[in-house]
């Protein structure tokens, strides 16, 4: 009888350790696939795009998918949201699900995935011009059940949608290589001409603008070609999309700056020149440099300048 | 192939540039002018010197002349098999190709003319240069920042972790926003937003230090990868919330190029004084993650 104070005591335990009530803060994980949808499409058309969206978190949610309009980008291809913006040509977008429409919750369940099936109609009568949009898709939260003192967060994740309503395939537009210049290494310039040391890799910089209608394309070479045009060095322009009435930094295919590493045998003037040809602009620039081994001429010019003082100076009299 | 080898004696004989001749004659003259300058040398060594200092000046910089102004050897061969230099004609080809000189990516042309003609319509989804299936991925560790009880004087903070992958995209933004300062369920009492340390305050879009414990408010500091390290300097610096229906939502998180799991950490302090009213002050922040094109 003694024992069962003690035992009913560590059974009570046990049951407290081995059925814990579950305590865990909400988290969120969400995938929207594909990130980008590039359409060029007539008027009066109509196209379908699946996007799949796919819940990571280990419970249900609540989202909502929206639309929203974007005309403005920064210089690296990521687009201006303001959550308030409209435009008339929103009518354009709708879900073809039988179940989730836009701007409506829908529910997904854990580790599972829905596919939003975006019907996107091109009334015959639309004008001809780009429209920029980003599908957001919403985390569904109300505090109006929070019962805590703090913040409810939620989350959204985007996809670009890039259309081009014309019918041509590739209507034309105006693009300009802003500026081609030298930002690391050991040059300096004078005149229209760059002077650069011939044993120190130098690297560019260089945007370009679209200042046309439709949105363009940066396929294209970067190149130094030393005489008679003859290339001595040439990288590829990473292909990233232009929008209309905005500018973007040109990159190689490794998303840095253009890079030349010269040597002793690269002398002499050469050009460096970015060269685009898409399918509806072309721009070109360049620049000219003279290579030449400056380090080590100074190095060698300083060590004769020592050499000469040490022997210029008089030799101690014994 | 072209050739056959030789002994060495053979080639050293063929290669060699000795000529007797010549170099004798020049020894010859060279003694003759040593004598000369030992003369010279006796009586005043500077001049030995500058004399041969010019002579090896005019040397280096005919030298260096001569080496600017070379014909170019034609060792790289611009066409090859592997090569597609003119962009505009590549069509149904793609991937990187490289070599020492050469480092190109193009992709795979959807020009069809006649499909366009017909269907009226050409879709490119994705990104054509990563050739990835990864989808665009954003995660956060906790949705729910539960603040507790606020001491006056006495900073409460919360964290939670922001991760990004890319997949397929080039490069991304988080931004952030709030839909208000936390407030009351009234609407009329708030904690307002920080302005950081009074010696420099801090704005939605410039992160400042905040560690006194007398100024109030509620803000947040973000350290991790693909952070702004420029602006949050350290766990010390803080911004307020933009606020929706006001302001822009501010970047937190931006890169330009493949992110894999980048990972980022958001405190969130909130700091009030004596004189704050009582209650449950509750607000949304809203992370929005969109990939660049």
């Amino acid at each position: 009888m003694k024992f069962i104070q003690p035992l009913t005591l560590i059974i009570t335990a046990l049951f407290l350790l081995i059925t814990p009530y579950p305590v865990s803060a909400g988290s969120y994980g969400l995938s929207l696939n594909p990130p980008l949808l590039k359409v060029n499409i007539r008027p009066g058309k109509s196209i379908t795009q699946v996007f799949t969206i796919t819940n990571l978190s280990s419970d249900d949610k609540f989202l909502v998918a929206r639309v929203i309009p974007f005309s403005e980008t920064d210089s690296r291809g990521n687009p201006e949201i303001d959550l308030k913006k409209t435009a008339p040509w929103l009518s354009y977008f709708s879900l073809a699900n039988s179940n989730i429409n836009l701007g409506s919750p829908f529910s997904i369940k854990a580790n599972a995935s829905e596919q939003l099936v975006m019907s996107i109609n091109i009334p015959p009568t639309a004008i001809l011009r780009d429209i920029y949009a980003t599908l957001l898709v919403s985390t569904y939260s109300n505090l109006t059940g929070l019962n805590y003192q703090g913040s409810l967060v939620s989350a959204t994740i985007g996809s670009n949608i890039l259309i081009t309503i014309h019918p041509e395939l590739n209507p034309p537009t105006l693009l300009k290589i802003n500026e081609l210049t030298p930002v690391s290494g050991t040059f300096f310039k004078f005149g229209n001409y760059y002077f650069a040391d011939s044993i120190t890799p130098i690297s560019f910089i260089s945007s370009v603008e679209n200042s046309g209608n439709f949105i363009s394309e940066t396929k294209g070479l970067f190149k130094i070609t030393g005489k008679n045009d003859t290339p001595v060095y040439l990288e590829g322009i990473l292909p990233v999309y232009v929008v209309s009435n905005t500018q973007r930094i040109l990159m190689n295919t490794d998303g840095k700056n253009f890079s030349f590493n010269p040597n002793l045998a690269k002398l002499g003037f050469h050009k460096a020149t970015i060269q685009i040809k898409t399918d509806n602009a072309n721009a070109e620039s360049s620049i000219d440099i003279f290579f030449f081994p400056f380090k080590m001429s100074l190095g060698l010019f300083l060590a004769l300048g020592l050499l000469g003082l040490i022997i210029r100076l008089p030799k101690p009299k014994p | 192939m072209f050739g056959y080898s030789r002994s060495h004696q053979a080639q050293s004989l063929t290669v060699s540039l000795f000529e007797r001749p010549s170099i004798q004659s020049i020894s010859n003259h060279l003694s003759s002018n040593l004598n000369i300058t030992n003369k010279l040398t006796q009586k005043t060594p500077y001049l030995y010197f500058f004399k041969h200092f010019r002579l090896i000046l005019v040397i280096l910089l005919f030298c260096l002349f001569t080496l600017s102004f070379h014909q170019p050897a034609y060792a790289d061969t611009l066409v090859s098999p592997s090569f597609e230099i003119d962009m505009s004609t590549i069509n149904i080809t793609g991937g990187n190709k490289s070599s020492a000189s050469y480092k190109l990516s193009d992709t795979v042309g959807q020009t069809i003319q006649g499909r366009f003609d017909s269907a009226g319509y050409i879709v490119k989804a994705g990104f054509q240069y990563i050739h990835s299936i990864t989808p665009f991925t954003f995660t956060i560790s906790n949705l729910d920042l539960n603040y507790g009880n606020l001491v006056p004087g006495t900073p409460s903070l919360l964290t939670n972790i922001l991760t990004i992958t890319t997949g397929s995209a080039f490069g991304y933004t988080v931004r952030a926003i709030e839909d208000h300062p936390l407030r009351l369920s009234n609407a009329l009492t708030t904690i307002p937003d920080t302005s950081c340390d009074l010696a420099s305050a801090c704005t939605q879009t410039d992160a400042t230090v905040w560690a006194d414990n007398g100024r109030y408010g509620f803000g947040y500091n973000i350290q991790g990868s693909d952070v702004d390290v420029s602006d949050f300097v350290d766990n010390t610096y803080f911004r307020p919330f933009p606020i929706q229906d006001t302001d822009s939502p501010a970047v937190v998180m931006s890169k330009a190029g493949i992110a894999t799991a980048s990972a980022a950490t958001v405190t969130y302090k909130v700091n009030v004084s004596g004189s704050q009213a009582a209650g449950v002050y509750q607000n949304n922040i809203q992370y929005i993650a969109i990939p660049s094109f």
